[in-house]
């Protein structure tokens, strides 16, 4: 939690600076915006997440690397609300100058929107990708208490399970929903409010197996508490190289949280460039490749293109994979 | 001596330089809004939440719990000296405190009280330090059953133990759950009473709520009030109190302690229970009870340590539970979820650092208090001078400044400002806001727990009774519920049986 006391002197410098770049302004006539002035005082990261929980850290580390590379403070700002939607939106709308940028979740994208009203659905097309960032996995965990040593010994129980789930419209719920279906096993979905209590419910053996992000669930899994069954990703974690992925355990249910930055839509080419470069020292950087590693992530510095490419690709899979195994995210079978 | 190790280890958190300063910091605080009346602990704790956005969760808690301990040796002082109870819990020591004081002993009660709080917060640190384990040696065995329960029961507790008319408690509290409601279903996703406003998509925050209801309503609320200048205080002199009072004393303070740690860990108890019960039971117990109003040590000493035990055992249900006993610790419980730190059962074994930095904690405030209580009583008298003109618009600017850094939304200053206004206006009408916030944070909790068990035992529910735990809780709860309506039969019986004095007993200590 150190990270509380940094991001105050950043705020102070923040305002430092821009008090200075609004006096310096005022010298020049118009003042109108200028992309050849970018950064033109502090630029904002926003997060549709809490403080303290990945996607907020991942975006504490980008800051730091790259206010140096910009050299201007770029303070994260936490707006947490509607599974990040409410800061993402709100970005959306905001000047497409480079000087409002906000860390988008992939699920926001491609998972969300299959659980949610279309009202409250993000679209990546509103928006100027600057880079992708990491990824995160998932992993689907059984209480020792269950018996589950291997998802053969859970398709084979020919009985009704449980699981609990990080949430409604989360890739937790996603992959659980979607692997159980390809493996006709019978079960009954249980909505946690985060992944933490999910897991809390495994130990206790409250329900007999959850799906969540790696992060979570490591130091149990090294303690013996919870048994990993397999992880969602398309080739084996490193962090987790004796786990199968489902997709060689035969089932077809690729899941990964993925992050990016994002501009607003129509964000001049050339800061965009300069955002880009910033965020590449960062990667390049000791301190981020730690970091990196320290929260399990595995880095997927891919371009904004691809970015948009693969979640889109991803939304249409998942549309297609519920409406094939006919699942509803929110319960209403 | 396993079991001890984290003990000390809390020590060693608690005599970090900040953590001592948060400390006193929070002490003093308490102390100063203990000696205003008007702003009690909930109000000040709600407007100073943000500020404790920015330190690590134990500090923050240390602080936020020095202000609630504090404020009951503070209620004290302006009970005795000018007969103005600054806090609810310290009304029962106008009775007997004011009367010392015009007797010239004002320096006794002040010293009786102190000590008095003094042992009984330690009393029940002692309690809380030996219990809260044992609560969480069941730790995993928690699941949505046992909370549903849990929740079921503190709802019913809080709505029929609160003090004031019932039916509005009732009616408060169901505002409360009611509004529990709003936001996107945990279960289905469907969106509820959000008129598509993706502000209200995850629900209303708990926090905008209590620093409206309890912050700006009751700032709002003291306006009303015509102040009147303060009056010259009684002389305080020789504030050791002599050895025949403390004789005197010695037994409501024992009585006090344990009474007020009983009754802070139930759910709606807390420290103005306990301090008024305790002062029924002195009263009832003592050989001259027409001593009592005309300046009785035991009157002061009995509930000044009841309510100090009861502030610090209402930590037990929160930390060791999840479960908040009062609206003061639904406010903890708020500041803990900001850190990122859910309290249950898992609190005490997933951030030992942080359960034990608190308790411990507790033991420093209380030393730091009993110091300043005795020789500085003079000081804090001072405050009230302060005139309402000035404070009043100082903390609503505190209020909405810091309700806008929680979450850099206008939105949640706009709620402030809204359940401000409603807050007052419940004052006015005579709705206690406790069961609202109460409810609102146990409500979520019930309705997500219940729903949960119910998948979990594939909507069968008997699977309730499937549990011990949660079993027993039910039970509680059925008690709970039919005993209001046959306590008077029991007690006809009774008093058929054995005499007049069996049924004084049942009123006391229920």
């Amino acid at each position: 939690m150190t990270h509380f006391p940094l991001r105050r002197t950043m705020f102070t410098a923040a305002s430092a600076i821009t008090l200075f770049a609004l006096t310096a302004c005022g010298n020049v006539a118009g003042g109108a915006t200028n992309s050849a002035k970018f950064p033109n005082g502090p630029v904002n990261l926003a997060v549709g997440q809490a403080p303290g929980g990945s996607t907020d850290l991942i975006a504490r580390a980008i800051s730091e690397g790259a206010s140096k590379s910009l050299g201007t403070p770029m303070p994260v700002v936490n707006k947490p609300g509607a599974n990040g939607a409410l800061a993402t939106k709100e970005v959306a709308a905001k000047a497409a100058d480079g000087q409002n940028l906000v860390l988008i979740n992939a699920s926001l994208i491609t998972i969300t929107p299959l659980a949610v009203a279309a009202a409250e659905a993000v679209n990546i097309d509103d928006f100027d990708i600057v880079a992708g960032l990491s990824q995160d996995d998932y992993v689907l965990v059984a209480s020792p208490a269950s018996g589950f040593k291997t998802i053969k010994d859970v398709v084979g129980a020919g009985r009704s399970v449980t699981f609990g789930t990080a949430g409604v419209g989360t890739g937790s719920q996603l992959a659980q929903a979607v692997l159980f279906k390809q493996a006709q096993v019978k079960g009954t979905d249980v909505p946690f409010d985060s992944g933490k209590p999910a897991l809390t419910a495994v130990l206790g053996n409250q329900v007999e197996m959850a799906t969540v992000q790696l992060g979570e669930a490591m130091s149990q899994i090294q303690a013996g508490k919870v048994v990993p069954l397999l992880v969602f990703s398309e080739e084996r974690n490193s962090f987790l190289p004796d786990t199968p992925t489902a997709k060689e355990s035969g089932y077809d249910v690729p899941v990964a949280q993925y992050r990016a930055i994002a501009a607003p839509k129509g964000t001049p080419q050339d800061v965009k460039d300069k955002l880009l470069a910033a965020v590449q020292d960062t990667f390049k950087s000791d301190a981020y490749k730690d970091f990196n590693k320290k929260n399990l992530l595995t880095p997927k510095e891919i371009s904004g293109a691809e970015v948009v490419t693969q979640w889109k690709d991803y939304a249409a899979k998942y549309k297609a994979l519920i409406e094939k195994y006919d699942i509803s995210l929110s319960g209403k079978k | 001596m396993d079991f001890l190790n984290p003990v000390l280890n809390g020590f060693v958190v608690v005599l970090e330089p900040t953590n001592l300063l948060y400390c006193l910091i929070g002490v003093v605080i308490g102390m100063l809004i203990g000696v205003l009346p008007g702003l009690g602990p909930a109000a000040t704790i709600a407007i100073l939440l943000p500020l404790t956005y920015n330190v690590e969760p134990v500090t923050a808690i240390i602080m936020l719990a020095g202000i609630f301990y504090g404020a009951q040796y503070g209620g004290t002082i302006t009970s005795v000296l000018l007969r103005l109870p600054g806090e609810a819990s310290s009304v029962v020591t106008v009775f007997d405190g004011y009367q010392m004081a015009k007797q010239g002993k004002a320096g006794t009660a002040l010293g009786l009280a102190a000590i008095g709080s003094f042992i009984g917060g330690t009393a029940s640190i002692i309690g809380l330090t030996f219990l809260a384990p044992v609560v969480a040696s069941f730790a995993l065995d928690f699941g949505p059953a046992e909370y549903s329960a849990l929740a079921l029961l503190g709802i019913l507790l809080v709505a029929t133990i609160s003090n004031g008319a019932k039916t509005k408690a009732l009616i408060a509290a169901a505002v409360g759950l009611l509004l529990a409601t709003v936001g996107r279903d945990v279960f289905t996703g469907e969106s509820r009473f959000t008129f598509g406003s993706l502000n209200l998509a995850d629900g209303i925050d708990f926090v905008p709520i209590a620093m409206g209801l309890f912050g700006l309503g009751e700032i709002l609320y003291n306006l009303e009030e015509r102040h009147r200048a303060a009056k010259a205080p009684s002389k305080v002199t020789n504030v050791w109190p002599s050895k025949a009072d403390l004789k005197q004393a010695s037994g409501a303070i024992t009585r006090g302690s344990v009474l007020g740690f009983l009754l802070g860990i139930l759910p709606g108890g807390g420290a103005t229970i306990a301090s008024m019960a305790s002062y029924a039971m002195e009263k009832k117990r003592a050989k001259q009870p027409e001593r009592f109003g005309k300046g009785a040590p035991e009157g002061v000493a009995g509930p000044e340590t009841a309510n100090n035990a009861a502030a610090t055992s209402s930590f037990i249900p929160l930390l060791t539970l999840g479960i908040p006993a009062n609206a003061t610790m639904a406010l903890m419980f708020g500041a803990l979820l900001i850190q990122g730190v859910t309290p249950g059962p898992q609190l005490v074994e997933q951030h030992p650092d942080l359960f034990w930095g608190v308790v411990n904690s507790m033991y420093i405030g209380n030393i730091l208090l009993l110091i300043m209580s005795l020789p500085l009583v003079g000081l804090f008298v001072k405050i009230l001078r302060v005139r309402a003109a000035i404070l009043a618009p100082v903390t609503a600017l505190i209020t909405l400044l810091g309700a806008y850094t929680i979450n850099n939304s206008m939105f949640d200053v706009t709620l402030v400002v809204v359940f401000g206004i409603v807050g007052y206006l419940m004052k006015k009408f005579g709705f206690e806001p406790g069961p609202l916030v109460l409810a609102f944070v146990l409500g979520s909790l019930l309705e997500s727990s219940l729903r949960r068990s119910l998948l979990v035992f594939g909507g069968d529910p008997l699977g309730f009774f499937s549990r011990p735990i949660s079993a027993a809780l039910l039970i509680a709860f059925v008690l709970v519920a039919v005993l209001p309506g046959i306590r008077p039969l029991l007690a006809k019986r009774k008093t058929a049986a054995t005499g007049v004095d069996d049924t004084t007993k049942i009123k006391e200590t229920v």
